[in-house]
């Protein structure tokens, strides 16, 4: 594919195909629901119609990305390059895979208002465009109509009160880190005259950025940190997480996540190149927290579904950990963890939301002892998604954290790698039990686990997820050479490691 | 024989057969019917058996070095591999494995009588698991292979347990991984700055252990990372309190196999890796005092505890870290001959032990009670099994002509020149276990036959002889004629210390430690 100009309205278009065609999606389902929205079926067919507005906008993105479509010149206003095409990827399987969850959920819960399709994908065009931006406007948008679309999907169980709970703490403290974000945006311009990610580095170039810049990326730091949650701007979280229908927290958990790593490591890596001194110190603060409080807390959970609330505390840290080395080895690590965590956790929600049914909110272990017995392959894609969350070898989970350790290892920060398994064994603390739970004990009562089967759809989600989880562990060499060379495109790439990774 | 063997080119697949064959055939016992699930893990188990007896003949163990080497990129680009070779020191220990494991699947055969599909898929699972262990030249491979065989031991623990199974369970799974995640930083580190001096990132065996001094300062801590994984799995005093509770609770293939075959993986490990990677510091006075110390305590510690214990499970569970010690003390003293004697105390420990746990769990199925105050004078209605009891003991105590004999005697004539005190304390040891387990051996088998319920044991059948039997052949042959098994070990015992015995001599310079042939 020849290169495009991305000043004139046609390449900018070309290069926004994914976007445009996920929101020209979004509207049509939303059109349809003006019409047919009473019935589980109008529901379905909102639900089917969402899956396939997503094939679009895979097309266009594998058009762009085979096409190795490239800027020509410097990138401006929206990314283009495989960084980019990587973050797409992974946050239309995410959301695949919500819709895919929230097909079976939705009815047996009775929720039947099928904008919530429609919310999905305007949540899901919201995060490309907060992953693909070169422009800090940009991202803000992004955010923005990400960010807008989700608080609505947590409340969207509106018969209860958790759920609207959750909306509202989401809500507030949402926007209260969006004002941070857009304050430290405003500083960043003050100190340079931009808000291109590219044009901000190069006018800071190499050393620490001036004051104005350092305050600027401080508040940057601190919005995004709202939005992965990541210790000490976590707070909103368990409540959310918990308080969200489930399918919901599992695209909270895995696209958010995606789009506000992405965003940020594109931040750090393109608009301060040089002042890895300022911005290291900070986000290994904030890793070494997430790790060491997200596990901590998440030991003592009785909910399964606020221990992978907390867990997912810990994996943002874990994330931090994989961007804190700056260098090419680090981003893949980030994209490939991100990858192996949107996979686990989407099964991981998708096997809770059918294990907490019938207005029963909490799934607590005692609620699944002995399920191995009744639903012996729910039990056995339950155990790949603990073990791969806990990094074990032969997960693709394994593989995130293998990549995280070397990229931190690569530049000899030791340290940083000696807490993150550290913590991980504080981990296996709450993982492992669930196991435990499933295989060891025996069931709480002749009916329990009646109901828990997966519906159609979901199983496919699940079931493809596991899958790829187990293959990925065991042939993990493609994925991450891809990963790595991903990587490459993305600013700071030279930043010299010690041996050449992959070619 | 050998000619044999070349003729169907054994020693090229014989390794990844070995490592498949359980893997593959965990599928047909997981989806078939329950009740084919035992026979078939018995026909693979011994298969797997029958292939790896050829290795005796295949492996060439003469130069010391790894053999049957192969390796197949694995991922390419972190130059990752899936590459095996065994020597002489790995070859006992995979026999050891494939002679426990068919008898682990019949010792099961009428005691699991729930999910036996699952309990025999994770039997071979398991099997792949340590067996891959012993012959991995990859460093990653390894690891993968350390952590995997963590999951099957975990499940044969946590669902066809004891009492107490969960706890065990998870104890045995977080205090082996606390070690491991360690070493896995330590793996990367060492193969990040080995990179850097080569120019090669490379996570094979050789290529590390060629450049390890590339770590410079860094050598302790990663010494003591490895160290603490492989200590923990030994187990060395004091991480060795998962021991008990695993072995206790485990069903009784679980001990057998935990004892018999998971603890040489720590001292084996400190063999292959620890020790040849950073030999300065292994062999400096600290840690070498260290070690011999924590080995010291082990001996006397865990014969001491064996001594009270009124549960006989227990009882063998803390003879182990004793037996260990001994291991550990013969690793570190350097010499061919106390080498010799480590690995022949793997060996001997592996047959004597676990032919112990086999008894005490066929005891177990009869009378459901392992304390010792409920057996007594047992002698006249099961003469069978107290022969065979009485002889298992001896073995372990160390009598001259059985197997555990040798492996002591050489482990304590190798250590006396280079460390004198430390080898007189550790004879206390065996007077120790001559303590516990003959007073263990007099409450159960003979005094009065003072229990009623005793009276009507039924004698050992042909099934539970049938395990017995390879056993004690094998202790009669280790104990008789050990030279062939010597034979195998010596030139990698050789290897091994000449390898030290530079940096030796440059450490301690007035007093190089003795590489004694014979």
């Amino acid at each position: 594919m020849r290169s495009l100009d991305l000043t004139t309205p046609m390449g900018v278009t070309v290069a926004l195909l994914p976007e445009i065609a996920l929101t020209v999606g979004a509207l049509v389902v939303l059109m349809v629901n003006a019409w047919r929205h009473a019935t589980p079926r109008d529901s379905r067919l909102s639900g089917y119609l969402a899956l396939a507005s997503l094939v679009p906008s895979a097309i266009a993105l594998a058009y762009l990305w085979l096409g190795g479509a490239r800027p020509d010149g410097a990138a401006y206003m929206v990314a283009l390059d495989p960084f980019r095409f990587a973050a797409l990827a992974l946050i239309l399987i995410a959301t695949a895979g919500t819709i895919l969850l929230s097909l079976g959920y939705l009815e047996r819960e009775g929720l039947i208002a099928p904008e919530y399709y429609s919310l999905v994908l305007f949540a899901a065009s919201g995060m490309m465009f907060m992953a693909g931006a070169e422009d800090l406007i940009v991202l803000f948008l992004g955010l923005e109509v990400m960010s807008v679309s989700v608080y609505v999907l947590a409340g969207f169980n509106r018969g209860s009160v958790f759920s609207a709970e959750a909306a509202l703490k989401y809500f507030l403290i949402g926007a209260f880190a969006s004002a941070f974000l857009l304050y430290g945006i405003a500083l960043l311009w003050g100190a340079t005259g931009s808000t291109g990610l590219a044009a901000i580095g190069a006018r800071f170039g190499e050393g620490p950025p001036p004051l104005l810049g350092k305050l600027g990326l401080g508040l940057v730091l601190i919005g995004m940190g709202f939005k992965v949650a990541s210790v000490p701007f976590h707070m909103w979280a368990p409540d959310v997480y918990d308080g969200s229908p489930t399918p919901v927290t599992g695209f909270m958990a895995t696209g958010v996540k995606v789009a506000g790593f992405l965003a940020l490591a594109r931040i750090l890596y393109e608009a301060f190149p040089g002042a890895q001194e300022t911005w290291q110190p900070v986000v290994a603060a904030l890793a070494v927290a997430s790790m060491v409080l997200g596990n901590l807390v998440a030991l003592s959970q009785r909910s399964l579904k606020r221990m992978l609330a907390y867990s997912s505390i810990a994996h943002a840290g874990y994330l931090l950990t994989a961007l804190w080395p700056g260098t090419r080895l680090g981003s893949g690590a980030t994209l490939l963890y991100l990858g192996a965590y949107t996979l686990t956790s989407l099964a991981a929600f998708g096997i809770l939301s059918v294990l907490g049914r019938g207005g029963e909110r909490e799934v607590t272990l005692d609620s699944i002892a002995g399920l191995a017995r009744r639903r012996p392959y729910l039990a056995f894609a339950l155990t790949v998604c603990m073990l791969s969350l806990l990094g074990f070898p032969g997960t693709f989970g394994f593989v995130g954290k293998w990549a995280i350790l070397a990229a931190v290892v690569e530049v000899k920060q030791v340290v940083l790698a000696v807490i993150l398994v550290l913590t991980t064994l504080l981990s296996a603390g709450y993982y492992l039990p669930v196991i435990m739970a499933a295989y060891m004990r025996e069931p709480g009562g002749a009916d329990s686990h009646e109901g828990a089967g997966l519906p159609r759809p979901a199983v496919l989600t699940v079931g493809l997820a596991v899958v790829v989880v187990i293959l990925v562990g065991i042939l993990p060499a493609s994925v991450l050479a891809s990963a790595m060379d991903t990587a490459g495109s993305l600013g700071a790439a030279g930043s010299a490691p010690v041996v050449g990774i992959g070619r | 024989m050998t000619q044999l063997l070349a003729s169907i080119g054994f020693d090229r697949w014989i390794l990844h057969v070995l490592l498949v064959l359980p893997l593959v055939g965990a599928i047909p016992v997981l989806l078939g019917p329950a009740r084919l699930a035992r026979g078939t893990a018995l026909v693979i188990t011994v298969l797997e058996f029958l292939l790896s007896v050829g290795l005796w003949w295949a492996v060439d163990t003469n130069p010391g070095t790894l053999q049957l080497t192969s390796s197949m990129p694995w991922i390419p680009a972190w130059g990752i591999s899936y590459a095996v070779g065994i020597d002489g020191i790995s070859l006992t220990m995979v026999l050891l494995t494939t002679l426990l494991m068919p008898l682990c699947v019949l010792g099961s055969w009428n005691y699991i009588t729930q999910r036996e599909r699952g309990y025999y898929a994770m039997l071979l699972t398991l099997l792949t698991g340590v067996l891959g262990v012993f012959v991995a030249t990859d460093l990653f491979l390894f690891y993968v292979f350390w952590e995997v065989m963590l999951i099957p031991m975990y499940f044969i623990i946590g669902m066809w347990g004891g009492k107490n199974r969960l706890y065990a369970a998870i104890k045995f799974f977080v205090f082996t991984m606390a070690g491991s995640l360690l070493m896995l930083v330590a793996i990367l580190v060492l193969a990040w700055a080995v990179a850097g001096r080569t120019g090669t990132l490379s996570f094979a065996y050789q290529h590390l252990l060629d450049n390890s001094n590339a770590v410079g300062s860094l050598a302790p801590w990663l010494f003591g990372a490895f160290a603490l994984a492989f200590a923990i799995k030994v187990p060395m005093f004091p991480f060795h309190t998962w021991l008990p509770d695993a072995h206790v609770e485990a069903p009784t293939a679980g001990s057998v196999l935990l004892a018999g075959v998971l603890l040489k993986l720590g001292t084996y490990g400190f063999l292959r890796f620890a020790i040849p990677f950073f030999p300065q510091v292994a062999m400096s006075p600290w840690v070498t005092n260290l070690i011999l110390v924590l080995a010291l305590i082990g001996i006397v510690y865990g014969a001491l505890v064996a001594m009270v214990q009124p549960d006989v499970k227990k009882l063998v569970a803390y003879s182990s870290v004793s037996h260990l010690g001994f291991v550990m003390l013969g690793i570190w003293a350097a010499t061919v001959q106390s080498l010799q004697g480590a690995v022949m105390v793997m060996i001997g420990h592996g047959l004597s032990t676990g032919a112990l746990f086999f008894l005490v769990g066929m005891l177990y199925e009869r009378r459901h009670t392992r304390d010792i105050a409920a057996y007594g004078g047992i002698a006249k209605v099961v003469p069978v099994f107290s022969l065979i009891f009485t002889v298992v003991a001896l073995s372990s105590i160390g009598l001259p002509g059985l197997n555990g004999f040798i492996g002591e005697f050489l482990v304590l004539l190798g250590s006396f020149r280079p460390h004198p005190v430390a080898t007189a304390i550790a004879t206390t040891g065996v007077i120790f276990a001559a303590a516990y387990l003959l007073w263990a051996l007099q409450r159960i088998i003979y005094q009065k036959l003072d229990q009623r319920e005793n009276e009507s044991l039924t004698d050992l059948s042909l099934r539970e002889l049938v395990v017995m039997v390879p056993l004690l052949a094998g202790i009669l042959w280790m104990g008789l004629y050990p030279a062939p098994v010597l034979r195998k070990i010596e030139p990698a015992a050789i290897r091994f210390v000449e390898s030290l015995r530079g940096p030796l001599q440059y450490q301690s310079g007035t007093e190089p430690t003795p590489a004694v042939r014979r």
